[in-house]
């Protein structure tokens, strides 16, 4: 078995607004001058590691441990799961 | 993605309807805005000849219903606003997004009037959290919800009660009650009544979120109902501060003839609403609006409910002014139309008009006459076990529906606005401080249990309770807000409850001279997967008026050799209690209610608070006597000798202590003998109980004395919702 | 003595200061827009409690380069007397005006209530009418109230007297050493997370907070 380093990272889903990634790319970012920064949003990360015979295996739980305790909320959330090498 | 298939809730009644008054066929944009406006959730269509019957009228009433909030005269020049807001289907599928929308609708109903916000009340109903997860689920984060937004537009939360019961469990209940304060002379009203003024979108760009909304809440959940995912919302409560603070400048500067929430239906609604009001037109134009995506179709952009959207109709010659407010505070806002006099809501793309219906038409739906079934008798119960009187009294403190509720309030930043004077917990109802030297005091109230048994009597009861606690802190009620939720009202026994319940309300608010000054309606609480429908469940809130701060009387025990004495009269009725729910025994009437009892008891009690002869004050209701002690106990943290062998002829410990008969209070006094005397002038039962003293309760009963130590009863109390919800935290 | 109370977006608790500085103690206070915030010849300068920006990606992190706290360090470095209250507080971390940092509660909830807090250190504008080691009582407030400082930043806090108040018989956010308010080496800039203007009168549950703003009328540097 080997182990592999899991990054999930939760947001809101990409056709909803982020109000919080607006503000920061409006008050704070193209305020101070960095226009070449078009758009902000924001998530949650959690980082994991997880035991799987191969990658993706591990993704595969992964995605399933998201949806079955539901660590976000499907109606309103969308989650990205990558998974690194082995460690 | 929307199809360009027409996806509608309307019957082909309605829909030939429409074709007729319309007299060709309406074009997809036309349709669109008729279903939305024409849902049950919008026009009410099933309910307005019943809630008519409800009296809106009185000496304080400035508006009543049909307008965004009702609105009182508190005197001085200055008015009072309320309004209630559901969130429940969104709020099952999205709790924290459902519930803080649902915040964020009502708080835009009292702006509208020109009103600043004040304060929040929460009514929430769940199912059981002690075995459903997905219940428990729901309430942390309703409460998170209604938490963060609230707190981030600095208005608090300033009172609430949750409900738990089996039937709310898929579908729960998530009422939000807004009170605001103004000057009459700066009240605006939702009309559009001049032509020539502008009519502004401000705050959030219109995107796909929210489509069919009004329609979604129009229908029962579907067995997919996690996929309903067009009709969430996203909240943003710091775009709607700045709404709140650019819009009452923008009035106090005098430069709006209206204001107008976008909720419901979106665009569609709001715009036809406001002409319908103002007996004027609107012309749209659909290019100007600012929308968030790509490629919306004109359907699409007309029915949306995205989020922190108001309409503001600008007196013409002030739209300079209306800009430099709107920049000043960061505000977006589009100049999307002209009020008119042609009474027809255009909707204009370039050159091309694609939808043209006559104001009076979208905004007056045609009346369902539904059918109504008269109500069945409930069944008995069955007998009633000796009690365990001890141990019940400490479940009954624990239970979820009267256990403290500090868990949930502490969350709430309830001193914002350094008006709370009622705190959370400490009296049957909240007091806020007025501008004008007096006190409003408000409280939320709902009883499923009783409404399913009765729906007529439980409705009527439900609006005595909510009185009763007004008038506990001191208060004349003034007013009162209606919310009647119910399942599917083609089903004729449902309707049949609601037809009894707002007959209820109606009567017993005509017998109390007090007036409803709005409300909601809210079908089809019930879903596919249980077909179970929720409970009959109104939910009324009333508001009433402390004169001065002398007459505010808070429920704590208030110091050592105070007598208690029990007012109104204690009859075996435990039918819809929560000590029946102890017991998992179902059925019977209700207790009953004596309307003119009831009344002439409450006037009684506020003539003795105004006396001063009263210290302390606690309506009694659920979990009776016992617990009504017990909390005034808990909360003065101080004891009482309590000897019941007077209060009836029961010799039943649970008759006179878990009992819920109606129209009875506890107080406290330093003149005992003179409170009885005037109790019996008024020909009202009142039974001096004992003395406050010590650190127990000792109850003296008929055939045993129980001592229930202040340090037992308030950890009863005080730590059952943590424990249930948060059981790893110390 | 004129008193600056800024307004950001998103400030709630402004109006509140205002009105007990102004109606309730008679100080001559006023309330001005950040943007606005460039005249340091206020006397002092009050930054107040809600959710400046709403709060978006760390409490205070995005008011604390409002143009208004050039204005702000330019008074703190004049030892004009500067006060944080809760968001304020916040804002004054993220520009470098205080020391620490304030993180989430360590039960995970905002908390509202009203606490007995205990006075460390008198010699403050905001102090200097409480004795040394009395109780006051006051409402908090907050989702990120949990003070944190590393061990020798704790140390030399404790012993320059930048430790201001502390809970008295309570923690209802983990915060480190029951620490509620810290005040800058020079002790004119003090943040604190109970609020005190929401301790006013005796109506609404106390009126200690008056003593935190008449303080300021009787400091002498």
């Amino acid at each position: 078995m080997n182990r592999f380093p899991v990054e999930i990272i939760i947001s809101n889903k990409p056709q909803a607004r982020d109000p919080e990634g607006e503000t920061i790319a409006r008050d704070l970012v193209h305020k101070e001058g960095f226009h070449a920064v078009k758009d902000v949003r924001t998530g949650k990360l959690l980082a994991i590691s997880i035991e799987a015979e191969d990658e993706e295996s591990a993704r595969k739980l992964a995605i399933k441990m998201c949806n079955d305790l539901r660590l976000y909320n499907p109606v309103a959330h969308s989650i990205s799961v990558r998974v690194e090498h082995q460690i | 993605m929307i199809s360009n298939a027409l996806q509608t809730t309307l019957t082909a009644e309605e829909m030939q309807y429409a074709r007729n008054l319309l007299g060709r066929e309406p074009t997809h944009l036309e349709w669109a805005m008729i279903d939305a406006e024409w849902s049950e959730h919008c026009s009410y269509k099933s309910s307005k000849p019943i809630i008519s019957q409800l009296p809106s009228t009185g000496s304080r009433v400035v508006l009543g219903p049909g307008y965004d909030s009702g609105v009182i005269d508190i005197g001085n020049d200055y008015v009072l606003t309320l309004h209630i807001e559901s969130h429940n289907h969104p709020s099952a599928i999205d709790p924290y997004g459902g519930a803080a929308t649902g915040i964020g609708g009502v708080v835009r109903d009292i702006l509208c009037m020109g009103t600043t916000p004040i304060g929040f009340l929460d009514s929430l109903r769940f199912g059981d959290i002690k075995s459903s997860d997905h219940s428990k689920w729901l309430l942390k984060n309703v409460i998170r919800g209604i938490a963060d937004y609230g707190n981030c537009i600095g208005v608090p939360t300033i009172a609430g009660e949750i409900e738990f019961d089996e039937c709310f469990e898929r579908n729960c209940l998530v009422d939000v009650v807004c009170i605001g304060v103004g000057r009459k002379d700066e009240l605006l009203l939702a009309e559009a009544t001049n032509a020539g003024d502008s009519i502004y979108l401000i705050g959030g760009t219109t995107g796909r979120d929210g489509i069919h909304g009004a329609t979604f809440a129009s229908r029962t959940l579907a067995a997919d109902a996690d996929r309903e995912r067009s009709a969430v919302q996203i909240p943003d409560p710091f775009t709607k501060k700045l709404i709140i603070e650019a819009t009452l400048e923008a009035n106090r500067r005098g430069l709006l003839r209206g204001c107008k929430d976008l909720g419901g239906g979106g665009l569609s609604t709001g715009l036809s609403e406001i002409a319908d009001k103002g007996h004027t037109g609107i012309d749209v134009f659909l290019d100007l609006i600012p929308v968030r995506e790509p490629d919306m179709t004109s359907t699409e952009v007309m029915i949306s409910e995205s989020q922190e959207r108001m309409l503001l109709v600008a007196k013409k010659g002030c739209e300079s002014a209306l800009r430099t407010i709107m920049d000043q505070y960061g505000v977006s806002y589009a100049r999307i139309g002209e009020v008119t006099s042609t009474e027809t809501i255009k909707i204009k793309r370039a050159d091309e008009t694609l939808a043209a219906l006559p104001t009076q038409f979208l905004a007056n739906a045609p009346i369902i006459n539904r059918k109504a079934n008269p109500p069945t008798s409930p069944r008995s119960f069955g007998s009633i076990p000796p009690p365990d009187t001890r141990k019940t009294i400490l479940e009954l403190l624990a239970s979820p529906t009267i256990a403290s509720k500090e868990w949930v309030y502490s969350q709430y930043d309830h001193e914002v606005g350094i008006r709370t004077i009622g705190k959370p917990g400490a009296a049957d109802a909240a007091i806020l401080a007025l501008p004008n030297g007096k006190f409003a005091a408000v409280k939320v109230d709902g009883n499923s249990k009783v409404c399913h048994l009765d729906p007529y009597i439980g409705a009527a009861s439900v609006l005595a309770e909510c009185c009763r606690n007004v008038t506990a802190v001191g208060a004349e009620p003034a007013a009162f807000l209606d919310h009647c939720q119910f399942g599917d009202p083609n089903d004729p026994d449902i309707f049949g409850a609601f037809s009894l319940t707002v007959k209820g309300l109606a009567d017993f608010a005509k017998t109390i001279n007090v007036p409803c000054v709005g409300g909601k309606v809210s079908f089809y609480n019930e879903d596919a997967i249980t077909n179970r429908a929720i409970k009959s469940t109104p939910v009324i809130t009333v508001l009433g008026l402390i004169e001065k701060t002398e007459h505010i009387t808070t429920m704590s025990f208030k110091q050592q050799g105070e007598s208690i004495i029990a007012v109104g009269s204690t009859k075996a009725e435990f039918s819809g209690s929560e000590y029946f729910n102890l017991l998992h025994l179902d059925g019977g009437h209700p207790p009953q209610l004596h309307f003119d009892l009831e009344v002439r008891t409450q006037r009684t009690i506020l003539e003795l608070i105004r006396k001063g002869a009263v210290k302390a004050c606690h309506d009694c209701s659920n979990g009776g006597l016992a617990v009504a002690l017990s909390e005034m106990a808990i909360k003065g943290e101080i004891g009482a000798e309590i000897d019941l062998r007077h209060l009836s002829s029961s010799s039943r410990d649970d008759e006179l202590l878990f009992s819920e008969s109606n129209s009875r209070f506890i107080l406290t006094t330093e003149t005992p003998r003179a409170v009885l005397q005037h109790l019996t002038d008024n020909h009202i039962p009142g039974v001096e109980l004992g003395k406050v003293t010590g650190h127990e309760l000792n109850l003296v009963l008929p055939n045993h004395t129980i001592r229930l130590d202040l340090e037992v009863l308030q950890d009863a109390y005080c730590t059952s919702l943590g424990r249930i919800l948060e059981p790893w935290q110390k | 003595m004129r008193i600056a109370v800024v307004q950001f977006p998103g400030s709630n608790c402004d109006r509140d200061t205002v009105h007990v500085l102004s109606n309730v103690l008679g100080l001559d206070a006023r309330l001005i827009w950040h943007r606005d915030f460039e005249d340091d010849s206020f006397d002092a300068a009050v930054l107040p409690g809600g959710f400046s920006f709403g709060d978006h990606l760390r409490a205070g992190a995005i008011a604390a380069h409002s143009v208004a706290m050039r204005t702000i360090r330019k008074m703190a470095d004049q030892r004009k007397p500067i006060l944080g209250i809760c968001n304020g507080f916040q804002i004054l971390i993220e520009a470098g005006l205080l020391p620490g940092a304030l993180l989430r509660n360590s039960c995970l909830r905002f908390v509202c209530k009203w606490t007995t807090l205990q006075v460390e250190n008198p010699d403050t504008p905001f102090t200097c009418a409480l004795e040394k080691n009395s109780k006051v009582r006051m409402p908090i407030a907050h989702n990120e109230g949990r003070f944190f400082a590393d061990a020798k930043s704790l140390n030399s806090l404790r012993d320059s007297g930048q430790i201001i108040m502390r809970y008295s018989n309570e923690n209802p956010t983990g915060t480190t050493e029951e620490i509620v308010s810290v005040s800058n080496w020079n002790r004119n800039v003090v943040g604190m997370m109970p609020h005190p203007e929401r301790a006013s009168s005796p109506l609404l549950g106390g009126d200690d907070g008056l003593k935190v703003f008449k303080s300021m009328m009787e400091w002498t540097p």
